[in-house]
């Protein structure tokens, strides 16, 4: 057992945990934070997609022990997260859900890029949703809400 | 005009939205399957591993059903679970369930079983070629008007077309929670699937008389499932149910990726030879005979019905005036096969799309000169007598021709191809796809629907058609709408539950708009004019008493459209979906590398009812399609067993090229079936761009750079 210190969606967690926990199931068992989603558990689809100390990673890659002291964030901060509500709005206004279940994986993908690049290419929009698997859209609305998210975002600026 | 948003969308896109794996209710066991990890051969002995106390495991294997052990399907052969005889790779031998997921994985990855393994034939090739693996019903389709030959240039010329399997990778694993009730009886199913109706016969079917009661209801969300959680749910919600009655506990199982990926149904592999009589200038084709061929894996289950589709799409969208056709299933021991979008129309329209191109290349005329000779036009007849009533297969193929510059190109790439190393290619191909069932399904389905108009001014649609992706609860909703006119807020449809729900049918076959979409639009016509509202919610608001009111409606087919199963003569589908497609490619010899740059799709699927959704369709079809032509492969024969999306490669972000779609026909009265048709015709329009850009002929998918490595060593020669 581990006992762990981090902050989820800027509240402070403090907890005990088996070592070979994934950060996953922390967050989907432990913390009921279900809108994240396991979709393949080796990393190679990103449904499980998180915000991690600033940067995108499959939470079922991480390792319990790999989270002390992290500051992560997961799809169940939109309620007050401005950015991910622009991203939620645009994906809306494109048309870029359909099963939902690759959703919050790619806004925070989409969050973890734009935080980084706010002016992204489409090219490099691509490149960030790369290991976001989705098998319903065909990527292309979701391509096109990342690029009106971004065009927002500078506006509202 | 902007299209109406998704009532999904919201709950998706804040996580809120519960799938499967997000239910939990108190007491809930976790639930998994062990299964055959041989081909063919006999369970001799199962082990379980020493160190746990098997007290707190609950364990199910075929002695334990209180009913049938044969999942119900179209041809009832298949066992929910075995104790003995293996078939197939993945067939179930026990449900176990355990309070802790960690314990129970461990037990079942200690667990041995003991095999006396005998021959399986695994390889496709193997399987379709050998006509001793033929079982169950061989089908025919015969028409023949007066061809007209021209007995001085005649040319016959056969070409053998083969594909593989395909899984549907929905990005949600399939899933099942299972409650008992001791009390009532009662068995409560809730899990991901796009048949709850087809559940319920099926839990029904495994536990006999032991419940007096059985429920199905579909989970607030289903992640994705293009024919893959049509059938397979079947089998999985039994051995769930039988855990959960057994352990008096409720049971949830999920499988993990790897399993969903080896032992649920895939599209089947095909092999369809075409024997071809034509005019050997021209290449005006009077004359053919098709030998279709599915693998059906190793049982038959719902094959038949794809078998008959694919028969009955493969002639594609051309006119011959003699025509021989013959389907048939073969057994091997893979998994059975089982629905993926199209349904077996993709299979048919690859080779004969495929086949066209190789005929223009032989002949050196242009790919479009030939399909425009031998187009389906107005008052042509299909091989099933059904005569065309309209030209917008034609109104599709010049619109793409236009919008792609395809003429212009093709002599460009022909020119460029001359002198560059990489090359260029572009492809044609024509898609159609029938709406609804095949033939008198829709007659016996008899499909039911439901609205309710509630006190408080809701309205209640009640149908068993899922959403799971597709857009269906928002359009079916939109269509009711189009007519009483609320807020889209006012107006929804219900989580499909087979104690509420009438019985509308499978979320299958482009059927749900198309044919429940057009019933619900009629039904709340009817409730327009019995109750003669202007304003429903004036209405109801000024007869509170008289609410709520439910009114139903059943399916009437057109009695025009008959159709004889034996003969496969008559009106096989009352409306069809046309389109075309124009796919661009980049071709890197030295990589043996396809690249696909643009794809142009020009469809008539009648009215559009939510264009953004439509949209959405199209694109998601067209990526799969891409996959199919290029990458996604399951057995190949002397390699391991895939183990997840590591080795099945799935269309990702950076391999999408620029999609351009246009709806043509949109004025329609009727919105036919969207869902299929963009799987049909991309993969033969790839397949085309590199026969145009490299001369070199392959007949069989996916196009990866080994096929292509060795097809070239070939050509050389
Ligand atoms: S579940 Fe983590 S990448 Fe698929
Ligand atoms: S919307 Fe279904 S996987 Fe992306």
């Amino acid at each position: 057992m581990i006992e762990l210190k981090f902050t989820v969606n800027s509240e402070e967690v403090a907890i005990t945990v088996a070592e070979n926990l994934r950060l996953l199931d922390i967050l989907r068992d432990e913390l009921h934070l279900t809108g994240t989603k396991e979709g393949c558990a080796v990393g190679e689809c990103g449904a499980c997609t998180v915000i991690l100390n600033g940067e995108a990673v499959c939470s079922c890659m991480v390792l319990a022990c790999q989270v002390q002291d992290a500051v992560i964030e997961t799809i169940e901060n939109c309620d007050t997260d401005p950015v991910l509500q622009i991203l939620q709005q645009a994906f809306l206004e494109c048309g870029a859900v359909q099963c939902g279940f690759c959703t919050p994986g790619m806004l925070l993908s989409a969050k973890a890029l734009l935080l980084r690049n706010p002016a992204p290419t489409e090219a490099e929009i691509k490149k960030a949703l790369e290991g976001n698997l989705c098998r319903c859209t065909g990527y292309i609305q979701i391509t096109e809400a990342v690029k009106q998210a971004a065009r927002e975002l500078a506006e509202s600026k | 005009m902007k299209s109406q948003k998704r009532k999904d969308a919201f709950a998706k896109l804040t996580g809120k939205c519960r799938f499967l794996d997000d239910y939990t209710v108190p007491d809930m066991l976790q639930g998994y399957i062990i299964y055959t990890t041989i081909d063919r051969g006999w369970i001799r002995k199962i082990n379980f591993p020493a160190g746990f106390d098997l007290q707190e495991f609950t364990i199910v294997s075929a002695s334990d059903i209180p009913g049938k052990n044969i999942v119900p399907e179209p041809v009832n052969d298949q066992p929910f679970m075995t104790s003995e005889v293996v078939d197939n790779f993945g067939q179930v031998i026990l449900g176990i369930a355990h309070p802790n997921r960690e314990i129970l994985k461990k037990f079942i990855s200690l667990t041995r079983i003991e095999y006396e393994r005998r021959n399986a034939v695994t390889d496709t090739k193997e399987c379709l070629d050998n006509e001793a693996n033929q079982f169950g019903e061989i089908m025919h389709l015969k028409h023949e008007l007066a061809p007209t030959y021209n007995l001085r240039h005649l040319w016959k010329w056969q070409q053998i077309f083969y594909t593989q399997h395909q899984e549907q990778a929905y990005l949600e694993p399939q899933g099942m929670l299972a409650e008992y009730n001791i009390e009532k009886e009662e068995m409560k199913i809730t899990g991901t699937m796009q048949c709850p109706f087809f559940v319920k016969d099926a839990v029904e079917s495994i536990m006999g008389k032991a419940v007096k009661n059985v429920v199905i209801e579909t989970s607030e969300g289903i992640g994705g499932a293009f024919g893959g959680k049509e059938d397979f749910p079947n089998l999985l919600a039994g051995v769930t149910a039988l855990l959960a009655w057994k352990a008096q506990k409720p049971v949830k199982i999920v499988l993990d990726r790897k399993d969903d990926l080896l032992i649920t149904t895939n599209r089947h592999p095909s092999r369809v030879d075409i024997i071809a009589i034509m005019h050997d200038q021209n290449g005006f084709i009077s004359k053919i005979d098709i030998d279709y061929r599915l693998d059906a894996g190793a049982f038959q289950t719902l094959s038949p019905v794809v078998l008959h589709r694919g028969i009955l799409h493969a002639t594609g969208g051309y006119n011959i005036a003699e025509v021989k056709i013959k389907g048939s299933l073969h057994r091997s021991n893979t998994p059975p096969n089982g629905a993926f979008r199209g349904f077996g129309a993709p299979q048919a329209i690859f080779a004969m799309e495929s086949f066209i191109d190789n005929v223009a290349h032989r002949l050196s005329i242009s790919p479009l000169r030939l399909r425009q000779l031998n187009l389906l036009k107005t008052g042509d007849q299909l091989p099933t007598s059904q005569i065309v009533t309209e030209n917008h297969l034609q109104d599709c193929l010049d619109r793409v021709v236009q919008l792609s510059g395809y003429k212009k190109k093709f002599t460009d790439f022909q020119e460029y191809n001359k002198t560059n190393t990489v090359k260029k290619g572009i492809g044609l191909a024509l898609g159609l796809h029938g709406g609804g069932y095949t033939g008198n399904g829709e007659k016996v389905l008899q499909s039911r629907v439901k609205i309710v108009l509630e006190k408080n001014g809701m309205v209640n649609i009640y149908v068993a058609n899922v959403e799971m992706g597709q857009g269906a609860h928002t359009t079916l909703a939109q269509m009711v709408n189009s007519i009483f006119k609320l807020p889209p807020e006012k107006v929804n449809v219900v989580i499909p539950n087979t104690s509420q729900t009438p019985n509308s049918g499978p979320t299958v076959a482009s059927r749900t708009i198309y044919v429940v979409g057009n019933l619900l639009q009629k039904l709340a016509e009817r409730i327009k004019s019995e109750l003669g509202f202007a304003d429903l919610k004036d209405h109801i608001a000024k007869n509170q008493n008289s609410f709520p009111q439910s009114f139903e409606e059943v399916f009437v087919p057109d009695p025009a459209d008959d159709f004889d199963d034996i003969t496969n003569q008559g009106v096989a589908y009352h409306d069809f979906s046309w389109a075309a497609c124009v796919v661009e490619i980049t071709y890197d010899p030295d990589l043996y590398q396809i690249r696909v740059d643009k794809c142009w799709n020009v469809l008539d699927v009648g009215k559009v009812i939510n264009e953004g959704i439509a949209l959405g369709q199209v694109y998601g079809g067209v990526v799969q399609a891409l996959g199919w032509a290029l990458t996604e492969n399951i057995y190949k024969k002397g390699y391991p067993r895939l183990s997840g999306f590591t080795d099945y490669t799935l269309p990702a972000s950076l391999d999408i090229p620029e999609i351009k779609v246009e709806f043509i026909h949109t004025n329609s009265p009727v919105a036919k079936g969207l869902g299929e048709i963009p799987m049909d015709y991309p993969a033969p329009a790839v397949r085309n761009a590199f026969l145009q850009a490299t001369g070199i002929m392959i007949n069989e998918l996916p196009l990866t750079p080994e096929r292509i490595f060795a097809a070239q060593g070939r050509s050389k020669k």
